[in-house]
């Protein structure tokens, strides 16, 4: 008796299991990179975007979650997306520059948008990108400029920016940052060296609280704001922002719910991003076997003005400066430049570069 | 005369942890046990601490919130440096190896659990500093010292140096004291006297389990506003704090606030006009108490203060 009972019982979940497999299919995938889509940054980014136009279009969606963060997990991950029935697969994140390159000859006939990378081999020595892969880096150096230009017009004359590792995707912020203080002193008519900037990389990208301290320092000093530029760094400058009652400039995305010091954000537009490439890719025109650079004529950078909170510069102040820069009138350079800030040639920013 | 005052505040967020905790390693290392944990145990006491601050968010705020955290904080670090005891004295493990495992083990629980627990899934653990003292009532109003010590503080300052007069106290003027201080040089001698060195060689860990926990917590505070499951290292900076030291409670004092204001000095020269007009890089501030370490190892090595003892495990049979 028994055991027809759990030969009864194994049978029942056997079925029970095939029936959960089921016919269901979900035509777009999120696969994240270890973190979940409520992260505040890049898997939040980029699942909002792919909710957006799913919901909008009545397309079946998923998320997927790596057991694991390294390319093998990522690979299989990806794997059982497609199995799923994907179509379409978002990557958000350079860690899965490897496990795409390994897909893309993998699943031909699935379409990969990799968010802030490009497909190479795992030793750096093989880039190649096939016709089904989307890789999309951004302009941070706009990002940068806007909120600089919107902290000098919003009359802020010492600048602090406090960069994680001087990777070229921080060292492009703050390049930006301090061409955008440039360009908003020369348009107020200060005078030359007016602005000042104090320059810094922390060399990683954690809490310390030689950062807390050094910020603690720049604001007692004068510093009115600092651009944390780089992870937990912008925490430590948000806990020196809020003992001495100043302000921070958050990165990548919308951060303000973090701290009520920080006053914008210089962000990657990554939801926008996102939906274009689906669209793009329903539309028939999938914009795959290229690596594109999404700057402020797609809308790939900007600041929250919603959360922002300035005191005299306005939406409109905000829209002229992203006209400019969509016109070329504007137009900072990036991290090929110059190898350091000091570098460039800025008139009425003076550098501060602190070793 | 600001600056002064800045420094000193400033000081005190780096030495007030590395000295608790360098205060914890003394308790481990001279009953008898080496604790290179207190790196992970710092970061476990920080965790959970930080998760309790969080979860009582809105109905509770300020000291007496602060007062529970660091319970909870110096708890857990007991809790989880028995571990390391159990290891390293029933087990007779390699001390050093145990307190390792339990280094690579404390960021990985704290990511994990945080994701699990957290509503919205997350590493890192948002929490609302409302501890900061900006004066305190009476004090702050005495010339200079006011300034100095009774403004922008943190209650934890105050507990630091409350936690290094009990450690002398505990350490020099009680039985139990002696007996610790002698099981981390000759425990067959302790034990000969029928001392019960497991027990003994426990509460040390313990304590320095206790101490480390809350180390945790007083580093994380001030300095950021969230959690991420590191103390980027100021585990193993207290144990060269502890080393500099050389073991005994007031020394450890003298280079907790040595590395606590060449550290300060390092982060802080470039808004000081006086510091940053002389152009030295801060590479020099940051080398000054390593090479300062070297120094004094050099020429204090000959004459070590380290407990005898230390690092090796117990066995009776050795007596």
């Amino acid at each position: 008796m028994k055991k027809i009972v759990s030969l009864l019982l194994i049978l029942v979940m056997a079925a029970a299991m095939f029936t959960g497999c089921g016919k269901e299919t979900y035509e777009l995938a999120l696969v994240t990179d270890l973190g979940t889509i409520n992260d505040k940054s890049f898997n939040q980014g980029a699942w909002e975007g792919l909710k957006q136009y799913a919901d909008e279009n009545k397309i079946t969606y998923k998320y997927y979650q790596p057991a694991a963060a390294d390319t093998a997990s990522y690979v299989d991950t990806i794997g059982l997306a497609i199995t799923g029935g994907a179509k379409v697969v978002v990557c958000p994140g350079y860690k899965f520059e490897p496990a795409v390159y390994e897909c893309q000859t993998k699943y031909p006939d699935v379409k990969f948008v990799l968010l802030d990378g490009t497909p190479h081999t795992e030793d750096y020595t093989v880039y190649e990108i096939k016709d089904n892969v989307y890789s999309i880096f951004y302009a941070e150096q706009q990002a940068g400029f806007l909120a600089g230009y919107a902290a000098v017009k919003d009359g802020m004359t010492k600048l602090g920016f406090m960069g994680g590792m001087a990777v070229p995707a921080v060292k492009r912020f703050g390049y930006g940052f301090a061409q955008g203080a440039e360009q908003a002193a020369k348009e107020l008519g200060l005078a030359a060296g007016s602005i000042e900037l104090k320059y810094h990389y922390t060399g990683a990208f954690v809490a310390d609280p030689a950062i807390e301290t050094m910020s603690s320092a720049w604001y007692q000093s004068g510093t009115e704001v600092i651009f944390g530029c780089g992870g937990a760094v912008g925490n430590s400058v948000m806990a020196a922002a809020e003992k001495d009652g100043m302000k921070v400039i958050g990165v990548d995305v919308d951060q303000s719910s973090e701290s009520t010091t920080v006053i914008t954000s210089a962000m990657k537009m990554l939801s926008i991003s996102v939906y274009d490439a689906l669209t793009d890719y329903y539309a028939g025109t999938f914009p795959g076997g290229q690596s594109v650079t999404l700057d402020v004529t797609v809308d790939g950078v900007g600041l929250p003005m919603d959360s922002s909170k300035f005191t005299t510069f306005t939406q409109a102040d905000y829209d002229a400066a992203y006209a400019n820069l969509v016109n070329g009138t504007y137009a900072p350079v990036n991290d090929s430049a110059a190898d350091e800030v000091t570098g460039l040639t800025l008139e009425y920013v003076t550098v501060d570069f602190i070793e | 005369m600001n600056t002064v005052y800045f420094l000193v505040q400033q000081t005190m967020l780096f030495t007030i942890p590395l000295l608790i905790v360098a205060l914890g390693g003394m308790f481990s290392e001279r009953s008898g046990v080496v604790n290179i944990a207190l790196e992970g145990i710092m970061t476990m006491g920080a965790f959970t601490s930080i998760l309790f601050v969080k979860f009582t968010e809105g109905f509770m705020s300020g000291q007496l919130q602060l007062l529970l955290a660091i319970i909870v904080a110096g708890a857990t670090g007991m809790l989880f440096s028995m571990l390391h005891a159990f290891a390293s004295i029933n087990m007779k493990a390699d001390q050093t190896i145990s307190g390792t495992a339990l280094n690579m083990f404390a960021p990985a629980f704290a990511i994990f659990v945080a994701r699990q627990v957290q509503a919205n899934h997350v590493q890192q653990i948002d929490f609302e500093n409302t501890f900061r003292i900006v004066k305190v009532p009476g004090l702050s109003s005495i010339p200079f010292i006011g300034k100095l010590f009774f403004s922008n503080v943190y209650l934890t300052t105050y507990i630091g140096f409350a936690i290094l007069i009990i450690s002398a106290f505990v350490l020099y003027k009680t039985r139990f004291g002696l007996r610790l201080r002698a099981c981390g040089e000759h425990p067959q001698a302790a034990d000969s006297l029928g001392i019960n060195v497991y027990k003994i060689r426990y509460s040390g860990v313990m304590i320095s389990g206790m101490l480390g926990g809350i180390g945790g917590l007083v580093f994380i505070l001030p300095i950021s506003t969230n959690f991420n499951a590191t103390v980027s290292g100021y585990g193993f900076l207290a144990l060269a704090v502890l080393i500099f030291g050389q073991w005994k409670p007031a020394r450890i004092l003298t280079a907790a606030l040595f590395f606590g204001f060449m550290n300060t000095i390092a982060a802080a020269y470039s808004g000081i006009p006086f510091l940053a007009s002389m152009h030295i890089p801060s590479y020099f501030y940051k080398m000054v108490p390593y090479i300062a370490t070297l120094i004094v190892l050099t020429f204090t090595s000959k004459k070590s203060q380290a407990p005898k003892a230390s690092g090796i495990p117990y066995d009776k049979g050795m007596r």
